[in-house]
């Protein structure tokens, strides 16, 4: 059965939105990640515009970082006030993020922003996981494994206007947070993903946040984030499709559960090489696309 | 689907026959052409996936003679990019706004375009997407600033803008996403009296208003017209949520992050105790 999604302006199978969202939330409950920066670029690969992809995305987005948080509040694993810090910049972030977004659509170059976008931060970040994980799994085959300090302290820690967070027991610049939330902000506007893939080595490694609270505290921030996106490109471009939105979200909520069962039967740091190799693949699939000759080098679009 | 054809063909041969009945006293006079839709409204439901039509009419005809038709869509701004290599990734170089030219161009034929007329007849009665006059702008910054589109260039140029290759590569691109598109022998005529055409409307079919237009040609000669107005809309819930998108989009935006928020939550209690 096809569906005519009305803002995409596309007809779809119905089978293919579903088993889209069914097969993503697997991903995504088993790595415990988003997958906005897998669902975009498939979106965009079926045939869905760019800009209807990135934008309906986040909207749903919204709803699957709601249902993560949940989870983490329960346990006490959200720093609120790390979150709201790292909202604001997020929110302001975000919104430079979605004017940059219109700006390039506007003279042509979206799509290659966004390829490029994916390539650069699915590369680094899949390649810092891929050793991480590698680093450890050979470490766990050698006894007696050293454990570093929690954080080093660095130039980073010398800026004003400290604050404290007690949840992550941190006493810090604001500046790094704010700025950190606003750098993802944009690159979550433009890419269609909630951002956690880069907000979640950056807690680590810059913030040095502890790991229990990472996770809860970057889906806390998300939802705000996204939900500004879903909210400024429906005022500026209507390129939200809430029909889209909602039968993908019926796939990834279903899909999440069984994902999340089966991550259980793995381990930490096979379950990140995983995920690090999936990353790596979208990187390069995406990377070979821009390298490759296109069959015809002229393309045409309709001005709506 | 083959029911749906069968069961359209059916209907279509009835409706033929009321035509002939009606037509019968206007076709005495001289090169008349009769012609009708059987649906001239096309709803885009939340189910369309492109749809099938049934134009048929009676023309006073003889042998050898052939029938063009011509559906175009609404004009629109057609923005059309070159791509070329740059540090070893293809990146889009320069922009194209060809202005007010057809959204959609199907043309039907009892036979192959060249050998029913030739090219200026063809021109002549603008059985081509390029023949209403077509300009384009090649300025970048005119493809970025001009939203909504609509503006003319300055200097009024030739009719038809750009060089045969340039024209030519306009309609691959455009008959590549099935927007422009000639069907030879896609028309059946019975009698040199009656023709019926399948026309089938594709999935990403422009909304707006339409012209079906068909031409009467003999020896190449175009000999009588008739055009008749086909609407595509959205319709049904597809429609509502584009209006809804459209007139109130910050509402629809709160609603949207309402309906995310709310399923999220509900995902998370549904899935709480498992």
């Amino acid at each position: 059965m096809y569906i005519y999604l009305p803002i995409a302006e596309v007809s779809m199978h119905i089978g293919i939105i579903i088993g889209l969202g069914g097969g993503v939330g697997f991903l995504s409950g088993l790595f415990g990640v988003g997958g906005g920066f897998l669902m975009t670029p498939l979106l965009i690969f079926f045939g869905i515009p760019p800009a209807v992809a990135v934008s309906t995305e986040a909207n749903q987005i919204v709803a699957s970082s709601v249902s993560g948080v949940l989870a983490h509040m329960r346990r006490g694993n959200v720093d609120f006030k790390m979150g709201a810090i790292l909202m604001i910049g997020g929110v302001i972030g975000s919104t430079l993020g979605v004017a940059l977004f219109s700006f390039l659509r506007d003279i042509g170059q979206i799509d290659l922003v966004i390829q490029l976008s994916y390539v650069v931060f699915l590369g680094i970040i899949g390649a810092l996981m891929l050793t991480e994980s590698l680093r450890t799994i050979i470490r766990s085959r050698k006894p007696g494994a050293v454990r570093g300090k929690l954080h080093q302290h660095n130039w980073l820690h010398g800026l004003p206007l400290k604050m404290r967070f007690r949840r992550s027991k941190l006493y810090i610049s604001a500046i790094l947070p704010l700025g950190i939330g606003a750098f993802v902000g944009i690159l979550a506007a433009i890419m269609g993903v909630g951002g956690g893939f880069i907000m979640v080595p950056a807690m680590i490694y810059l913030l040095g946040m502890p790991t229990s609270v990472v996770v809860g505290t970057s889906l806390f921030q998300i939802i705000f984030v996204t939900a500004n996106v879903t909210l400024l490109q429906s005022i500026q471009t209507q390129t939200v499709d809430f029909l889209l939105a909602g039968l993908l979200l019926f796939g990834a909520v279903v899909g999440a559960q069984f994902g999340s069962r089966a991550g259980a039967l793995l381990r930490g740091e096979q379950l990140r090489g995983l995920l690090a190799l999936l990353v790596l693949a979208v990187c390069l699939k995406i990377g070979y696309d821009l390298v490759v000759r296109p069959e015809d080098l002229l393309s045409v679009e309709l001005r709506r | 689907m083959t029911g749906k054809r069968r069961m359209i063909r059916k209907w279509g041969m009835t409706l033929v026959g009321l035509v002939m009945l009606v037509a019968g006293p206007a076709m005495a006079a001289p090169k008349q052409i009769v012609a009708d839709l059987s649906n001239s409204r096309v709803d885009i439901t939340s189910s369309y996936h492109g749809t099938e039509l049934l134009l048929f009419g009676a023309y006073e005809g003889m042998p050898g003679d052939d029938i063009i038709l011509v559906v175009q869509g609404p004009a629109t701004d057609i923005i059309q990019r070159r791509k070329a290599k740059r540090a070893g990734i293809w990146v889009n170089v320069e922009t194209k706004v060809w202005q007010e030219a057809p959204s959609f161009y199907h043309v039907f034929a009892t036979d192959s375009l060249p050998s029913i007329a030739d090219e200026e007849a063809l021109s002549n009665a603008t059985v081509s997407p390029l023949a209403g006059g077509l300009t384009f702008i090649a300025d970048r910054d005119d493809a970025a600033n001009g939203h909504g589109g609509g503006e003319k260039p300055a200097s009024s140029g030739p009719a038809i803008a750009g060089d045969p290759e340039q024209q030519n590569n306009l309609r691959r691109n455009m008959e590549a996403n099935g927007l422009w598109q000639v069907l030879p022998s896609s028309i059946v005529t019975q009698q040199d009296m009656l023709f019926r055409a399948s026309l089938s409307l594709p999935s990403n079919i422009p909304t707006g208003d339409y012209s079906v237009r068909v031409l009467h040609f003999r020896d190449g000669v175009a000999l009588s017209e008739r055009t008749t107005d086909m609407n595509v809309r959205k319709a049904g819930l597809s429609a509502l949520i584009y209006r809804f998108a459209h007139d109130y989009s910050a509402l629809y935006g709160i609603f949207a992050i309402i309906f995310a928020v709310a399923s999220g939550w509900l995902a998370a209690v549904a899935f709480r105790r498992k």
